[in-house]
């Protein structure tokens, strides 16, 4: 008998041993002499790489929202914002402008996600009744409200800015500049494998059965006896706060949060990771938002390739992701590893 | 400045929110999708007008007129390449699909004319339309002073224009009262013998013939850069929702209480925060849907 067969074979193990692994690596690095060096190459690896299983939260959140029960949520940047805005002006230190309290961090991530779930439930106990393209544009416009709000409200949110002096708890005890970099990735990408270990659970449980039947048909998963708002609600509020903890864990290793970090670019990023993998499949979305991420990188390798200036990139880069949005949408409704079967009533 | 001046700002941004707002309305009405993209629209046709004011030149009226035509073909064209091939889908992969196209305009627009704000030399606007008395008033001490330029006329006044010939449209041709009859009742209108592609295709025409007057409207009073339009779509969207989303009277009607309520906003907003003046607009919007969404005079948007 091989190492191989004594493996786990179910995903949610699989997601959970690995994320557990990733743990441990990233603390042992963190808080141990033992130091990693990188050649300068892996630097913008690492810090896409980071960026990506930071996002990898929010496209699971998204797809228990969308892909599972079919609440087209287009302000997901809002919970992602929410969550690090609580966590900064709860825990930083000293700020240049708007409110830092300089708690201790654990509690304003903690604190960060239950705001965020708060404000989801808020959000979603006024507007989830809607028809789906009119939820989109509710929550889309919410984005936008919270957005001016951070930039206008400039003694509380610190304006353009942001919140400063926000604690890095890993760049904190890490030895040196390399080793944070490769404890922060594995810590946070841990957290993202615990995660999808824990939805992966939840999804294949019956729960996870009654979200997908709503998407399929409301009205049919009604008329056996579930109280379908009750399961849409819990659904918007976990995705909101998956996402809070998103934004809470991003401010902790961003050392700072500002409102240019939370655009709408998020949410499109989102989006097309979870269409172009296929929503409803955790693994598949986070795929595609690998692939959208990796265009990313690749855009930045080409920049440095090329003479032409980084706006004329940037613009290159945002047709060619606006065009796999619409591709993606009318050849691959499924996305490229989603199961067009599985995207209507399954078993 | 006082309260007045702002209420001929909003009178003024209304207008040619109302002109962008019929035709989104009309798409939503009678195609059933929230075209997200309709901003763009909006900064093709300024920019087209742009171009034909300084490259051609030709005088500002035509202009408008090219603007009209060329924002007309870019929407048919549009939908014709890609919103038509998914019409059976329903309106949420049509909603991500102007999304995606939108994202993609708007950074072509970018690579292609940069990222800075281009003006309409108001000199030569004016100059075309010397006609007109200056009507600056000085300060009116009732009213708190106001005072209003021609541009703002020809905003307002084009607007008007716009709501008779468009009245007309609706009431007396037979392809506006087809468009009236698909916006009631699509399957209907079929069996009554009705071309409803003709009609579909009549109306994409008629939304970006309307944006890119709107378009050239809104350049003329601020200025026009690839932002445009993405920047005053949830205006737009929220004038359409008030209103009633697929009616065009409601439009009208949202557009200049959006006009207003954002003209307003900045004279009572506390100064530093004007910026939230935006927000005001989304705010209406997220209340209209939350407390009647069928707006003052629309469809049923509820599922349930």
């Amino acid at each position: 008998m091989s190492v191989l067969d004594r493996l786990p074979s179910d995903h949610a193990t699989q997601a959970f041993l690995a994320g557990a692994i990733c743990l441990a690596l990233g603390v042992l690095f963190a808080v141990t002499p033992l130091r990693a060096q990188l050649p300068n190459a892996l630097y913008v690896f690492i810090e896409v790489g980071t960026l990506f299983v930071i996002y990898g939260l929010l496209v699971l959140g998204l797809d228990l929202q969308y892909g599972h029960t079919g609440l087209v949520n287009f302000g997901h940047v809002v919970f992602f914002a929410v969550g690090a805005y609580t966590t900064a002006m709860l825990s930083a230190q000293e700020t240049f402008a708007g409110i830092g309290l300089g708690y201790p961090w654990p509690l304003a991530l903690v604190a960060g996600v239950i705001v965020t779930a708060i404000v989801g439930a808020g959000v979603g106990v006024t507007s989830i009744r809607l028809r789906g393209d009119f939820l989109a544009i509710v929550t889309l416009a919410t984005a936008e409200i919270f957005h001016s709000l951070f930039v206008n409200f400039e003694d509380i949110f610190g304006g353009n800015v942001g919140i400063l002096g926000v604690p890095q708890p890993i760049a904190e005890v890490a030895t040196n500049g390399d080793t944070r970099m490769v404890a922060t990735l594995l810590v946070l990408g841990g957290i993202t494998l615990v995660t999808l270990a824990g939805i992966t659970r939840l999804t294949e449980a019956p729960y996870g059965r009654v979200l997908r039947a709503i998407r399929a048909d409301e009205l049919v998963t009604r008329s056996v006896g579930k109280s379908t708002l009750t399961y849409k609600m819990q659904s918007f509020v976990y995705g909101a706060a998956l996402a809070g903890l998103a934004g809470g864990l991003f401010a902790l290793y961003n050392g700072a949060v500002a409102p240019g970090f939370f655009t709408i670019q998020v949410t499109v990023t989102i989006w097309i990771g979870m269409l172009l993998g296929g929503a409803a499949n955790h693994r598949a979305v986070l795929a595609g938002l690998a692939i959208i991420m990796g265009l990313r990188l690749a855009s930045r390798f080409a920049l440095d390739a090329t003479p032409v200036g980084a706006d004329v990139f940037a613009s290159l880069r945002l047709i060619v992701v606006g065009l796999i949005l619409v591709a993606v949408i009318r050849y691959r409704p499924a996305g490229i590893w989603g199961n067009e079967q599985e995207l209507g009533v399954d078993s | 400045m006082g309260l007045s001046q702002n209420v001929v700002f909003g009178l003024v941004t209304g207008s040619y929110i109302a002109i962008a707002a019929i035709g989104f309305t009309l798409i939503y009405g009678i195609v059933n999708m929230i075209n997200f993209a309709y901003g763009e629209y909006l900064t093709i046709g300024a920019f087209l007008g742009l171009l034909a004011v300084t490259m051609l030149p030709v005088p500002l009226p035509v202009a408008v007129l090219l603007a009209m035509a060329g924002g007309g073909l870019v929407s048919l064209a549009l939908a014709r390449g890609f919103f038509t091939p998914i019409n059976q889908t329903g309106p949420v992969p049509l909603l991500l699909t102007s999304i995606g196209l939108g994202i993609a305009l708007r950074s072509a627009i970018r690579l292609v004319a940069g990222r800075s704000a281009r003006y309409y030399d108001t000199e030569t606007v004016t100059y075309r339309f010397d006609s007109l008395p200056d009507l600056s008033v000085g300060s009116v001490d009732l009213l708190g002073g106001f005072f209003v330029t021609s541009e703002h006329l020809i905003v307002i006044g084009t607007a008007v224009a716009v709501f008779v010939v468009l009245h007309a449209l609706l009431t007396r041709t037979d392809v506006g009262i087809a468009m009236r009859a698909m916006g009631d009742d699509e399957s209907l209108a079929r069996v009554r013998g009705i071309d409803t592609q003709l009609i579909r295709d009549s109306v994409w025409v008629l939304a970006g013939v309307l944006a890119g007057l709107a378009g050239v409207l809104m350049a003329i009073q601020t200025n026009v850069s690839s932002d445009t339009g993405f920047s005053h779509i949830l205006q737009i969207l929220s004038a359409a929702i008030l209103g009633g989303a697929g009616s065009p009277y409601g439009a009208i009607l949202g557009a200049y209480v959006i006009g207003l309520v954002l003209a307003l906003s900045t004279a009572f907003l506390p100064s530093g925060m004007t910026g939230l003046s935006s927000a005001v607009a989304f705010v209406i919007l997220v209340a209209v849907l939350l407390v009647k969404p069928s707006g003052i005079a629309g469809k049923e948007v509820r599922e349930a």
